[in-house]
């Protein structure tokens, strides 16, 4: 019996043809992109880090992967604010003691400090794409309290949050991938308190080596931020902040070096201000910090000094 | 010529026209949403970190109290 020749297979295309030349882009298949609220990671991560002024010991002890239990002690000079042009400050000194529980599908957060403040934060995956956040600031004052709800909707190149808070805060945000490195989202908010709403719209750019980010609201409020990674370790950020209502102007300028062992940060301000941030491992948990913060026309100078114990 | 001195009773001030039902409830609506989240409040002030400690000490591998309260 005379077999049936198979027709002949087509040999798979070559993948080496595709990293070479420019790939097509499939508008149906972006990735998803930034939250909202991060547009302007890469900005703020390299041109803010926490200054502090004063001692500050964190030992975090881990009891299990999930849970662990840290310990804070906070000692320096606190602002006050005052009506004057001078900053008043009080030398206070703070035992903050916390306790995490970290899991894939849920993340508790909780701070309390001696003063009888609780710092809480939620974070719940109620299914594969809805996650549910949730931030709280409790004080024994009352009417200092605020907390926050966050609801996110991931898609396939998109992301929706529904923000609830108190003081009868509504929010809503839509951040949508437009090409594979642009995206695009706007934002709406309506404070019943103070009777305000708004609307802001953002944009993000990004590749390899650089990510650019603007940011426009009706409160007047205008960011923008450009982020150039100029090497493995170095990276240089630069922002931009405007607000035409008050005519308001700041520009700073920074640097970000990753090193294997020490993470330096540094920027200059146009409001004179120069500071720098240095994270040094100098041993395995056991980190070392140094904190400066000179402001040439307030003429307030604040250094820090600190030790993160744990990981 | 005699002045006439009229007593006016002093009657309890009412709110003017009766209250609808629509007003009641919805006042009611606010009252107890209002006490609702002022329970919530203190009850999240002081229950969140122990409700993070027993939901973490019930977590595997599970560790021993000896180890949540000594310092190392």
């Amino acid at each position: 019996m005379a077999t049936l020749v198979p027709p002949p297979t087509t040999p798979p295309p070559a993948p080496a043809a595709e990293a070479v030349k420019p790939e097509k882009v499939d508008y149906m298949d972006l990735p998803c992109p930034i939250p909202y609220e991060e547009i302007h990671r890469e900005a703020m991560m390299s041109l803010k880090p926490d200054h502090f002024e004063g001692m500050r010991v964190d030992f975090t002890k881990g009891l299990n992967q999930k849970f662990s239990l840290s310990h804070s002690i906070v000692m320096g000079p606190m602002e006050v604010p005052s009506q004057s042009a001078e900053t008043i400050k009080i030398p206070t000194a703070n035992y903050e003691f916390g306790a995490n529980f970290i899991d894939p599908k849920l993340m508790l957060f909780g701070r309390v400090y001696t003063d009888g403040r609780l710092s809480a934060r939620v974070k719940c995956d109620l299914s594969e794409n809805l996650i549910m956040k949730a931030n709280a600031q409790l004080t024994n004052e009352p009417h200092m309290s605020h907390g926050m709800f966050n609801f996110d909707y991931k898609g396939t190149d998109y992301r929706t949050q529904f923000q609830l808070g108190n003081g009868n805060l509504l929010g809503a945000s839509y951040i949508q991938s437009v090409t594979p490195h642009l995206s695009l989202g706007g934002e709406v908010f309506w404070t019943g308190q103070h009777r305000k709403s708004g609307i802001g719209y953002a944009a993000r750019y990004n590749t390899d080596k650089m990510v650019a980010s603007g940011q426009i609201a009706n409160t007047g409020m205008v960011a923008l931020s450009y982020v150039q990674k100029v090497s493995e370790k170095v990276s240089l950020a630069s922002d931009l902040m405007y607000n035409y209502m008050s005519r308001d102007v700041t520009a700073s300028f920074g640097y970000d070096y990753i090193l294997r062992q020490c993470r330096l940060r540094g920027k200059i301000d146009s409001n004179g201000c120069t500071s720098a941030f240095l994270e040094e491992r100098l041993n395995m948990g056991l980190n070392f910090l140094l904190s400066a913060e000179i402001d040439h026309k307030k003429k307030d100078y604040k250094f820090g000094f600190g030790l993160t114990v744990g990981e | 010529m005699s002045s006439k001195v009229v007593l006016k009773a002093k009657g309890k001030s009412t709110k003017g026209s009766k209250p609808s039902d629509d007003n009641s409830t919805s006042k009611l609506l606010k009252e107890w949403s209002t006490w609702t989240i002022k329970k919530a409040k203190v009850i999240t002030h002081y229950g969140f970190i122990p409700l993070i400690i027993i939901i973490g000490m019930n977590s595997d591998p599970k560790p021993s109290i000896s180890q949540l309260l000594s310092p190392v």
